[in-house]
Order: structure tokens, then C-alpha cells, then sequence
């Protein structure tokens, strides 16, 4: 049987391609290291596919038409928009994907119990998927399962509904009838606040960061639904900080323990999250 | 209704290289020229509107007024940054742009942007 072997949160930040290149500068040392951390982990423990958990910034999805969840069936992805690549100075990116693990994931036929997903074959992965592959699996070797978690279009699914998402994807895992190994990598902010008052000038919150870290630190699943069920509280600490939901979801899927490895870095951007849970 | 069309126009420039010149070089023709297109047999679902008030921030790059229709944060600073990049990059610099994008939006704290 398949194994959820590692899971592992970290920042999607796309200011960092530019301004994280050698002579890596000193604020950002704690990152470029942190990656460097879940990279090795990702090598060490042998995945055979990785399922990513992000939320598309509204390049794909829009409020034409806005899953709550959309999981990736196609056997490619391209990476990367070319407004990422103009004001990011992104890489343009060409992903694998994993067809018969994500039919395990969203089901064939029929949807499964827990979660209704939203299916898209043909789809060009933003930054939230593209900047984690890129520095935790530079070669972009393993094949993936793209998982697109509303959170930056609001109404965003309940915390609880992505604390479903992470069990569901553990259940899948376990249930799928093939000797893998499987990784689940999901992105996502602490409290940050793109585009708002408080943009671009450190942490809009904080007292969310210090609480946020602790619920991961002490595998306190409670305390993150207990706090994140109230998304005033999470809009409070900034626009586009609901995405920290992506890591509960990686918290859920991983039974609530606590994580292995906790890094949430300060620099000239707001507060970097790195949650590492590792099975070697 | 209308903070939808103001994120669709937003798209509309912003996603791509072309548009964005397009825009910058003459924002109330390329508003014009947006509002004439769409919504054909063939694209049923492409409505273009845009309020008087709207069409006005679109022409005149006022990224304050948008952010009080009702623009999405996110996407209204990546179209501040796309459609400023030519002062930033010859001009006054890009903190300097955060620091005017800023100060525009943040007397008005906390604007309900969902459409």
C-alpha cells in the first residue's frame, strides 16, 4: 500500500526569486536554509510523487467561475503566468502529472464522501505551486497532483473543510493499492496582507504568527480550528493570510501531530512559514 | 456586480505583457476599446460595465479610488505595480510606489472587496 511519507509547509513568496540568489543577503539566510532543509528531506525520503496543496492567485480561477477545491487530472502542467515572469522574474516550469494517483484522490466516477472537488485538465499552475517545486525539487523530476484550495477568493471554504481536505488525502494515499511513496507539499502565508494597508510593511499580525506557529509546533489541531473557524480573525491579520489554511490542511493530514521541524523566519517580507513532517 | 468587473478589467490588463503596454499607453482609449469588446454569440458569458466612477480610476491609474470601489487587494497592487512600472524603474524606485500605494489605501483600513 501507499504511504503519506513526508509532509511539509513552506512560503511561496515569488519576491524571493529575485532577491534570494547568491550572495544569498543576510535576512534571507534563514530561508534560503529552511528551503534547503525541506529539499533534503523531500531527497531523503524517496517520494515517488508529490501532491501539492495551494491556492492559485487568480490567475486560473476567477470569480467567473471559483472552485472551492479543483484537483489536477492532466498529464502536464505548465508552470508559471507572464505576468509572474514580468514582475516576478519567475522561470517559465513544465510539471509531470500523476493521473492514476490524482483518480485516487478525486475519484473516478464518483466524487468521494469526504470532499467535492472541482476536476480541471488542463491548467497553468501560478506561483503558490511553481516557487515551492522550484526550491524543494529543482530538478521538477517527481509527478505531481495539483490541489487548488480556495483561499484568496472569498467565500473560502471553513477551516474545516480543509482540515477534510488534508484527512482525505491521507485516506486516499493509504487506500491506493501501489507500493509509493508520496509526499504532500502545501504553500501558503502566515499573516500577510498583499495589497492592503498594511502591505509590505513585516508582519501585518504578529500575535497570529506566534499563535499560528504554536498550533503547528505542538500539533495543536484544536487550536487551529478553534481560532480559524472565525475568518474575521483571519481577515484581520491581512488579505491574503487565509492561505495559512493550506497548513492545515498539511497539519490534518499528518493526524494532528506535532511537526517535526518549525521555522517561521522574519525578514524584509513578512513572516516565513516552514513546517516540516518527516517519516525517516 | 460592479467590484467584479473592476477585478475583470484588472485582469484584463495586467495578465499580460501586451495589455499592460496597451493600457499605459493611453489608459481611457484602452478603457474604451474594453467596454466596446465582449459579450458576443460566440462568448456568451463576456459582459463588460463599468460605472462612471470606474471608468475614471481606470483612466487616471487611480489605484486609491480602486481600492475604495472595491478592487481585490491582490490584484489591485500587482496592476499598481504592472502599470507604474515605468516610473518606478526610471523614476522614483519601487519602495517609493509601496509607499504611495500605502499611503492611498490605508486611511481607508479595511474595504469590503467581495463582489
Amino acid at each position: 500500500m501507499a504511504e503519506l511519507a513526508l509532509a511539509a509547509v513552506t512560503p511561496h513568496n515569488p519576491l524571493l526569486w529575485r532577491a534570494m540568489t547568491d550572495p544569498v543577503p543576510d535576512d534571507l539566510r534563514p530561508i534560503a536554509a529552511d528551503f534547503a532543509r525541506i529539499r533534503e528531506a523531500v531527497a531523503a525520503h524517496e517520494l515517488d510523487a508529490l501532491v501539492v496543496i495551494g491556492t492559485d492567485h487568480l490567475r486560473q480561477f476567477f470569480y467567473d467561475n471559483s472552485p472551492a477545491f479543483a484537483i489536477g487530472k492532466a498529464e502536464a502542467y505548465h508552470g508559471t503566468w507572464e505576468n509572474e515572469v514580468r514582475t516576478f522574474g519567475m522561470e517559465y516550469a513544465e510539471v509531470t502529472g500523476h493521473r492514476a494517483l490524482a483518480d485516487r484522490i478525486a475519484g473516478r466516477s464518483v466524487q468521494p464522501d469526504a470532499i467535492d472537488f472541482s476536476v480541471s485538465l488542463e491548467w497553468r499552475l501560478d506561483h503558490a505551486f511553481v516557487i515551492p517545486l522550484q526550491y524543494v525539487r529543482p530538478e521538477l523530476d517527481l509527478p505531481i497532483v495539483p490541489i487548488h484550495a480556495n483561499a484568496s477568493m472569498p467565500p473560502v471554504p471553513s477551516v474545516r473543510r480543509f482540515v477534510a481536505l488534508g484527512e482525505h488525502v491521507r485516506r486516499a494515499i493509504e487506500e491506493w493499492d501501489v507500493d509509493a511513496r508520496v509526499g504532500l507539499l502545501t504553500s501558503g502565508h502566515m499573516a500577510n496582507d498583499v495589497g492592503g494597508p498594511r502591505t509590505f510593511a513585516g508582519s501585518p499580525d504578529p500575535g497570529f504568527d506566534a499563535a499560528a506557529t504554536a498550533w503547528m509546533r505542538d500539533g495543536d489541531l484544536d487550536g487551529a480550528i478553534r481560532v480559524c473557524s472565525d475568518v474575521d480573525r483571519l481577515t484581520a491579520a491581512g488579505s491574503m493570510t487565509s492561505q495559512y489554511l493550506n497548513a492545515v490542511a498539511a497539519l490534518a493530514a499528518m493526524g494532528g501531530r506535532a511537526a517535526d521541524f518549525v521555522d517561521v523566519p522574519e525578514s524584509r517580507f513578512s513572516t516565513s512559514p516552514f513546517f516540516l513532517w518527516s517519516t525517516r | 456586480m460592479s467590484a467584479y468587473m473592476v477585478d475583470k478589467f484588472i485582469r484584463a490588463v495586467e495578465l499580460g505583457d501586451a495589455t499592460v503596454a496597451e493600457y499605459v499607453a493611453d489608459p481611457p482609449a484602452f478603457v474604451e476599446r474594453w467596454l466596446a469588446g465582449g459579450g458576443t454569440p460566440a462568448a456568451p458569458a463576456d459582459d463588460r460595465v463599468l460605472t462612471d466612477a470606474e471608468q475614471a480610476a481606470f483612466a487616471e491609474r487611480d489605484f486609491g479610488a480602486l481600492y475604495a470601489l472595491g478592487a481585490h487587494p491582490y490584484l489591485l497592487w500587482h496592476f499598481t505595480e504592472a502599470v507604474y512600472e515605468h516610473e518606478y524603474t526610471e523614476g522614483f524606485g519601487w519602495r517609493e510606489l509601496v509607499e504611495r500605494y500605502r499611503a492611498a489605501v490605508a486611511p481607508q483600513g479595511l474595504v469590503d472587496y467581495i463582489p
